[in-house]
């Protein structure tokens, strides 16, 4: 009952908490990326003779676009599915929240103690893309067409590389509840089976619409892809479940690969240096590379999430029968 | 000031639609948004569809088969809007400029079709005038509000 | 391998590093066109060779005023009108953040206004009088001297009237061009 109580607790103060992760993943990915282009990016502190117009701080940036958007009118096609259309946005934003409780935050277990948390996880950050595809194929435009069908020939792959990095470090570990992967004793799976963690940054960078992947929403060239007929407040769930999903993926990486800093909230300080190195690494492949043709994509990024595919089962089979760990 | 109001001056998304003329406001335009003067330390961003905008930013004369497309474009754009036209084209016609109804090609500035909020003249404005026109609309934008209907059909 | 350099962004719209506020404003920058209200005379050079048809003259009658107007937003700050001043009224400023909210907002026209003279006879109103002391000044720089009291005088007669009126009084007064004092000499 304590137990209950104590997880209905933890979820609640989880909301702001993930909300704010979210958004200051966005804000130093942002950041990041305008340093490396030789500009400033968002100012954390603002000029002092405007600071009275606009703000003394904008760190929460992301969060402004997204109040932004919900206070804006709301524009629906009429040559939109309206049905799809409409729920498309909050499916996505509820799949995407919903993860939040089933990834482990250091110390606190939240949902993931689940027997399937992990299964759980994986399908609704597969719901949280899916949703997106919907939306953009029933708006009724052709540059949600075409945005959802690149979407959906990179979706194929990357889910692919997803299920199987995931799943083996389940195997590894001997449980597909998240909270026991989190907090398994010994090495972390990053060191045993280091094939895995680069297939699963893959799987990120492939998620999260990362350059060289932003074809599916390359903007300008199809303007806005998936997202071009929505507007106000469907475009701030899609923004907002964009958020919750960088939270999302960064946190489900530290719970897989970095095992052992789950155990309690004293690890928190290495929990936020392995976000920073992760967003790091994201914002590195942001910045260097172009946006790829899907043609070019599929075979470069499917041979490489095939390769490390291979690497990874194999570690696994060694990891598994050769070598108890 | 509700939190609203200040996100709307804390986050204005740019659209810049290009009614026509030469290109000289165009490539300015697309200056004032590189890193040299680099607005996304106040926020504003360049979206690719006038669904995403707050601010559509008009440069050139109109020609007449293009008239449709300009009033189309400034439909899609959600309230609350503010349009900002750059360069002596937009603003009057400069060059551009006749009296003549009957002229087969050019029809003008596009104030004859959309309300312009926010004009900055010069052939073409320097970066800097454009970043103070964009702040002029900013405050502009700040002062409005939502449209009455609650969803707009098009 | 790479190194870490400070942004080159500039620091528009704030002005607390001013060295960083602007990019390089060149020598020939040209901003607004600025007029010397002492030196125009109203000549309307401006008017005619205007690029966008951005000056205009607007004349008064009741009240023989001439209006020289720069309208700015046709303005393509081309500087045909400064080149071609004949007292060099005009000159360039180094002003450019001209953004304005509407068209009727006063800091859109550069604005400068001449008395008329009024004709004697028929009551209309002609040219600016800054205008024709100017071409006066002008002409009896450049002319024979030869010829110069004979012109001057019949100048005097028919000074207050309108160039329609002129022609009728030509007869009248005795001003027509008389071809044998240019030819041969009072």
């Amino acid at each position: 009952m304590v137990d209950m109580l104590f997880t209905a607790v933890t979820m609640l103060i989880m909301i702001p908490v993930a909300l704010f992760a979210g958004i200051l993943y966005v804000f130093l990915f942002r950041k990041l990326s305008a340093r490396f282009q030789w500009r400033v990016g968002p100012v954390v502190s603002m000029y002092k003779d405007l600071a009275p117009l606009l703000g003394a701080s904008r760190i929460l940036q992301p969060l402004y676009d997204i109040l932004k958007l919900f206070g804006k009118d709301t524009p629906v096609p009429d040559i939109s599915r309206k049905t799809i259309f409409i729920a498309s946005p909050y499916l996505a934003f509820i799949c995407a929240f919903l993860a939040i409780f089933f990834i482990p935050f250091p110390g606190v277990p939240l949902l993931s103690t689940m027997e399937e948390s992990l299964v759980i996880a994986s399908y609704l950050l597969i719901g949280a893309v899916m949703f997106t595809i919907l939306g953009a194929a029933s708006s009724g435009s052709p540059w949600g067409a075409i945005g959802a069908r690149r979407d959906i020939e990179i979706f194929l792959i990357y889910e692919l590389g997803f299920v199987v990095a995931l799943f083996s470090v389940g195997l590894v570990a001997g449980s597909l509840s998240l909270w026991e992967i989190a907090t398994r004793p010994g090495l972390p799976m990053l060191i045993l089976n280091p094939f895995a963690a680069v297939l699963l940054f893959l799987v990120i960078i492939g998620k999260l619409a990362i350059k060289p992947l932003d074809m599916a929403e390359a903007e300008a060239e199809i303007v806005a892809g998936p997202f071009t007929e929505y507007g106000g407040k469907y475009l701030g769930l899609f923004q907002l479940a964009k958020a919750f999903l960088f939270y999302d993926m960064v946190a489900l990486f530290i719970a897989l690969f970095l095992a052992p800093t789950l155990n309690s909230i004293l690890w928190l300080p290495v929990y936020i240096i392995a976000v920073v190195v992760i967003l790091f690494f994201i914002t590195v492949m942001q910045v260097l590379h172009p946006r790829f043709q899907i043609a070019k994509a599929m075979s470069w990024y499917g041979r490489w999430v095939l390769v490390f595919g291979v690497l990874t089962a194999m570690m696994v089979l060694v990891l598994r029968f050769y070598w108890v760990v | 000031m509700g939190i609203m109001d200040k996100a709307r001056i804390y986050s204005p998304w740019l659209y810049h639609l290009h009614c026509g003329g030469c290109n000289g406001c165009d490539i300015e335009t697309l200056a004032a948004l590189d890193p040299r003067w680099d607005p996304e330390r106040f926020g504003i961003q360049l979206v690719a569809s006038p669904r995403h905008a707050d601010i559509l930013i008009a440069t050139g004369c109109v020609p007449k088969q293009f008239i449709p497309m300009v009033k189309r474009v400034y439909e899609q754009v959600p309230e609350p809007k503010v349009v900002v036209a750059i360069g002596g084209c937009a603003c009057g016609g400069s060059l551009f400029y006749n009296e003549d109804p009957d002229n087969y090609a050019i029809l003008g500035s596009p104030d004859l079709l959309i309300p312009v909020d926010v004009y900055v003249p010069g052939c073409a404005p320097k970066p800097e005038a454009i970043i103070n026109g964009i702040v002029q609309g900013i405050l502009k934008l700040a002062a409005k509000k939502k449209a009455a209907a609650p969803t707009q059909k098009s | 391998m790479a190194h870490y350099s400070s942004p080159m962004t500039l620091n528009y719209p704030s002005s607390v590093d001013p060295n960083k506020k602007y990019s390089a404003i060149p020598e020939g920058l040209r901003g607004v066109p600025e007029r010397d209200e002492e030196k125009c005379i109203g000549c309307e050079a401006c008017a005619r060779v205007c690029t966008g048809m951005a000056t205009k003259i607007f004349d008064n009658e009741s009240e023989a005023k001439r209006l020289v107007q720069i309208f700015l937003f046709r303005c393509t700050f081309c500087q045909h009108c400064v080149d071609e001043c004949p007292t060099e009224a005009l000159k360039m400023s180094k002003k450019f953040e001209v953004a304005t909210g509407s068209r009727d907002d006063p800091a859109n026209y550069v604005d400068t206004t001449l008395d008329l003279l009024r004709c004697a006879n028929c009551g209309h109103t002609f040219y600016p009088k800054k205008y024709v002391d100017k071409a006066n000044e002008l002409l009896l720089q450049k002319i024979n001297p030869l010829v110069k009291d004979v012109v001057v005088a019949d100048f005097k007669k028919v000074q207050d009237y309108c160039p329609s009126c002129r022609r009728a009084f030509a007869y009248k007064y005795d001003t027509h061009t008389k071809k044998h004092v240019w030819l041969e000499g009072p």
